[in-house]
């Protein structure tokens, strides 16, 4: 076994796993959590030796069933693909140590969440066009299922509306494939990149399938005014598939559109097509706006983290329309920090409304008392995510609006640095709420926690009402690592550059 | 010029933020956790002290963490500067830890763990942003400030606390996004954000419109905190603080950040060759003569104390603007003026610092001790709290800048740099301001120690309708009329409040029973200081330092 094969089995063993947790149901019953782990696991070792070995030795190509490369499925791990890998894997097993107690507990909820994680692996580590689009296919698919494991009414509604819009989606990205093929005859994505630039820039039809697949993966990254899913998806699910699908299903979305933008159309395509790259442009400055101002009118907490995704995702967009080694850094590490923090915040959301069963802004008024823990973890995560150093959230936001002032693109550069206070907008509501009020006094004192102590110490925390231990690692290990990566973002930087510049060239 | 590596910059920036643990770690026990603040500022002033005498011959301790960002690297460097500025914060800290033990308990607040944990944090990134050595790890430390400080200013939890906790987010973060981008086209045009002395050669040679952009943006973020009006108006809101907050941090730590961004712009960043090439000293020495004139107009007529000396902090912040201003508008000149309105403008920051910590410190002593806010309550209280009144009243003095006590220091420094300079604009704005500031510290010396309640006069200046015989009856801040002064004010005085309801205050000697020595010594600390810098500035080592930078950033050289 070479390490090449590893990007293969990198994808077979979630599918394994998936497979194992469904039948497992047959032997006994509620045991798909020990085998979700335990396949999650496996998966963050692989992914591990092959985001190091990228790191180390550069790009890891495997072409399945020995096909050649143009005509067979290629599969490449490099810097970028080695990141998602690890942040698939390693989310998911934070967010299982969440889901233990919070459920749902059913085998076939753990056998489709092996699915979701198995599709959004293949989105990641494919180098073919029509395979990117069958795994997005699979995420998406998983993604509805999940979202519809919850009890209530609200999550099949939420997970119909996700259907109808996700499925539009992913056709338009389907159409554009299509067109891509017509023009060029083939869908690997390198392949592509070489053909294309044979036929010219300016043929029709390959400006409309980079119109049809950037629409496609717009929706599926939950852009404005695309995103119509994603609010009901994320407010309707229940607490550990928002915070997985929060964390992992727009962020490789738009790694796809990183990918598919550079690797295949490139730099040069933009720079012939202002057009094209306007529509990277509007769809990111209207996002970082719309999405904050959104959120800044929501009551519901979770559907507030929702729209905060909107406009963080805008970030993310403005980088890949900035299209330098810098920016597109800050992409990457802002698709990390993202997943990070908002997955946090989600999971934190859950925990607080298990142990105070606060889901709206109001409710969360004096939580540092009901919630020690909650509130500080939420707190600190809101803290980054506006952007104060040193934090992740402060780093992604300095390599993109670096990458906007290298590139002159002044506009961009005002809206990411004010962005800022956008960000702030919507969580110092919250926050104030949180620490400087008085809880509402109709609480039913049975939740109210004698004692507990105002600064989120930890050893109070274990006995609290329905959260387990799991629950309080997940959140406060996000919380942790929100700040921690901060510092180890130069070395990051510094190790994806040659990812990235191949990635332009 | 020598860097010497060493920890210790990284030591005194940590030690207040690793005390935050057993700070809220030991809260049922308060004597424990006031055990820690203490023990932590002792070892944080030792350790900034520690670094002064190499700053003093031109050396810097640096700690270098490696890189952070592109263009970036994680270093904290103890230059001249940034200890003029870590050294007032950390040995104010220490005196007012011990006023907070008497401020906080006197009153019985609720809350106190996290208030000594948000104090401790907040001056751990005053010193972060005292030493920090380019205009990132500034910003950094400027973020966590406004961080830091957010749950002081929101104690109280009333609606008034929360919604100056709002403007006050709204505010130093919109100035920190203007941090933000001004350092980012600082690091376009030049590809290096980090502070030299005489400013970073690659700006000179910059398109000068987006230097000047850039200078703009920079000094716009930090002016939020240095309150440059007209973004001065959460700072008078901010006073719902408890009163420890109002003295350390919003007349020391967190609006001198501001000032202090603002001179490590001038002074480091662009240099004040670069300023006065640009032009751009002079606009900003206008602005900053605006405020300090307005500022001292609006105080006037502030009835309530504590806002009343948030108006005259925003005045005072912009003397030292203003000094600033003009060393970077004159550096053009021949002659010594912008060395002079440098030294003016960097010393102020201390002798400010001690004086406005003084007079905060009795304002809080006596609302602790009678529950007074209002100055038009005051009348005959220098007989029931004489030792803090007298503080008051030479902290006043030094304001308004009579000789003897640190403001007249700074401020003869200042007049001489912008008469030597030509600017008699800024002369006269000064002197009008100093009149101003006699014009409203006096009516509170005057009705403390020369009124009772039953006979006090007229103070047409304060109190008359602004407009004169032709303007209305109201008066302009909105406040009661004199009708309503005396015993109804008294509502909430409560038994021990030494106020007898005849309508005069209990005597009291001067011995020191008037309050507890927890918040005495503090006031009389920072008395005592504020005389010594006024008397004998050249052995308060503050000078000494000021000297040094001013040296350091001047291309004469000649150590005056």
């Amino acid at each position: 076994v070479t390490v090449s094969d590893l990007a293969a089995l990198v994808v077979a063993l979630p599918i394994f796993g998936s497979l194992v947790a469904f039948l497992a149901a047959l032997v006994r019953s509620k045991s798909g959590w020990p085998v979700a782990v335990a396949a999650t696991a496996a998966q963050l070792v692989v992914a591990t030796t092959l985001a190091a070995t990228a790191f180390r030795d550069g790009k890891i190509s495997y072409v399945v069933g020995g096909f050649e490369a143009p005509y067979g499925i290629e599969l490449v791990v490099d810097g970028l693909t080695g990141t998602m890998l690890v942040l698939i894997a390693a989310v998911s097993l934070g967010v299982l140590a969440f889901a233990r107690r919070a459920g749902p507990r059913s085998n076939p909820f753990y056998a489709v969440y092996m699915l979701l994680v198995a599709g959004l692996t293949g989105m990641s580590v494919t180098a073919d066009l029509f395979n990117m689009y069958v795994f997005l296919e699979i995420t998406g698919l998983a993604a509805y299922a999940l979202v519809a494991s919850g009890e209530r009414g609200r999550s099949a509604v939420a997970a119909l509306k996700y259907l109808l819009v996700g499925t539009v989606g992913a056709s338009l990205f389907l159409l554009g494939i299509g067109y891509a093929y017509i023009g060029t005859g083939t869908l690997n994505m390198a392949d592509l990149a070489v053909k294309l630039a044979a036929n010219g820039y300016d043929a029709t039809l390959m400006q409309t399938a980079f119109a049809l697949i950037v629409v496609g993966l717009f929706i599926k990254v939950a852009v404005f005014p695309l995103h119509t899913w994603q609010p009901d998806a994320y407010a309707g699910a229940p607490d550990t598939v928002s915070g997985l699908i929060s964390a992992l299903v727009s962020t490789v979305a738009a790694y796809a559109l990183l990918r598919v933008v550079f690797t295949v159309f490139g730099t040069a395509f933009l720079d012939a097509n202002a057009l094209a790259h306007g529509l990277l442009v509007g769809g990111a400055i209207v996002s970082i706006v719309a999405g904050s101002l959104l959120a800044v009118s929501q009551s519901e907490v979770k559907r507030m983290l929702a729209y905060s995704s909107v406009s963080q995702f805008g970030l993310v967009v403005a980088a890949i329309s900035i299209g330098n080694v810098t920016a597109l850094t800050g992409a990457a590490v802002h698709l990390v920090g993202h997943a990070v923090m908002k997955g946090g915040l989600f999971l934190t959301a859950g925990l607080v409304a298990t142990e105070t069963g606060a889901r709206t802004v109001e409710e969360f008024e004096g939580l540092v008392e009901r919630s020690p823990v909650g509130a500080a973890v939420f707190g600190v995560l809101a803290v980054a995510m506006v952007g104060v150093p040193p934090t992740i959230g402060f780093a992604g936001k300095w390599y993109i609006a670096l990458g906007a002032a290298e590139a002159g693109a002044w506009t961009l550069l005002a809206v990411i640095v004010g962005s800022t206070l956008l960000t702030l907008a919507y969580f110092a509501r919250l926050v104030e709420r949180m620490f400087f009020r008085e809880p509402p006094a109709d609480l039913e004192p049975a939740i109210e926690r004698v004692g507990a102590v105002t600064d989120g110490g930890d050893e109070a925390a274990g006995d609290a009402a329905g959260a387990s231990l799991g629950m309080y690692a997940a959140v406060v290990a996000a919380a942790v690592l929100a700040v921690a990566l901060g510092f180890v973002v130069f070395q990051y930087g510094d190790a994806m550059q040659p990812t990235i510049e191949s990635l332009l060239s | 010029m020598t860097d010497i590596t060493s920890l210790r910059p990284l030591a005194a920036v940590l030690v207040s933020a690793f005390a935050v643990v057993p700070i809220l770690a030991s809260t049922g026990r308060p004597n424990v956790r006031e055990g820690w603040t203490v023990l932590a500022a002792v070892c944080k002033l030792g350790l900034v002290a520690s670094m002064v005498p190499a700053a003093l011959r031109g050396d810097a301790f640096v700690t270098d963490l490696g890189p952070f960002v592109p263009y970036v690297e994680f270093t904290l460097r103890a230059d001249a500067l940034g200890l003029l500025f870590a050294l007032v914060a950390s040995l104010l800290w220490l005196v007012t830890s011990f006023y907070s033990i008497g401020y906080m308990r006197g009153l019985d607040e609720h809350g106190q763990t996290r208030y000594f944990a948000a104090f401790a944090g907040s001056v751990s990134s005053a010193v972060g942003v005292a030493f920090a050595s380019n205009l990132i790890v500034l910003y950094l430390f400027y973020e966590l400030l406004t961080v830091a400080t957010y749950p002081l200013v929101a104690h109280d939890e009333t609606d008034e606390a929360r919604a100056a906790g709002r403007k006050y987010l709204a505010y130093t973060f919109g100035g920190g996004v203007a941090v933000l981008a001004g350092t980012l086209l600082v690091v376009h045009l030049t590809g290096t954000a980090a502070f030299s002395a005489g400013g970073i050669a690659g700006l000179a040679s910059a398109d000068p419109t987006l230097a000047r952009l850039a200078f703009a943006l920079l000094v716009t973020g930090f002016g939020v905190k240095a309150a440059l009006m007209p973004l001065h108006s959460w700072l008078p809101d901010a006073m719902v603080a408890p009163t420890p907050v109002s003295g350390l941090l919003h007349a020391v730590a967190v609006v001198k950040s501001g000032v202090f961004g603002v001179s490590r712009v001038l002074l480091d960043v662009f240099g004040i060759d670069l300023v006065a090439e640009l032009g751009v000293g002079g606009v900003l020495a206008a602005i900053a003569a605006f405020t300090l004139l307005t500022a001292s107009v609006i105080a006037l007529r502030q009835d309530n104390l504590k806002r009343r000396l948030a108006f005259s902090t925003v005045s005072q912040l912009s003397y030292i603007v203003l000094g600033l201003a003009v060393g970077g508008a004159a550096a053009a000149q021949p002659g010594d003026a912008a060395k002079w309105a440098l030294i003016g403008g960097l010393l102020h920051i201390p002798a400010h610092a001690f004086m406005k910590l003084t007079l905060f410190f009795c304002a809080g002593a006596v609302h602790v001790e009678t529950h007074t806010d209002d100055i038009s309550d005051m009348a005959g209280i220098g007989r029931r709290m004489p030792l803090t009144m007298g503080a008051f009243a030479v902290a006043a003095a030094g304001m308004a800048g009579i000789p003897l006590i640190a403001g007249f220091v700074s401020k003869y420094f200042l007049l001489v740099g912008t008469v030597s300079g030509g600017y008699v604009v800024f002369t006269a704005a000064l002197l009008v301001s100093g009149i101003l500031n006699i014009a409203y510290f006096w009516p509170v010396v005057y009705t403390a120690f020369f009124e009772t309640p039953e006979r006090s006069d007229e103070k047409p200046l304060v109190e008359a309708p602004l407009g004169g015989y032709f303007g209305t009856a109201t008066r302009a801040d909105g406040g009661q009329p004199n009708g309503g002064r005396g015993a109804s004010s008294h509502a909430d005085g409560n038994s021990d409040s030494g106020h007898d309801h005849d309508g005069g205050w209990t005597r009291y000697a001067p011995d020191g029973s008037e309050s507890t020595w927890f918040m005495l010594g503090p006031i009389l600390f920072a008395a005592a200081g504020s005389v010594v810098l006024g008397v004998v500035p050249d052995a308060a080592v503050f000078l000494r330092i000021v000297r040094e930078i001013v040296s350091a950033a001047t291309v004469m050289g000649v150590v005056l």
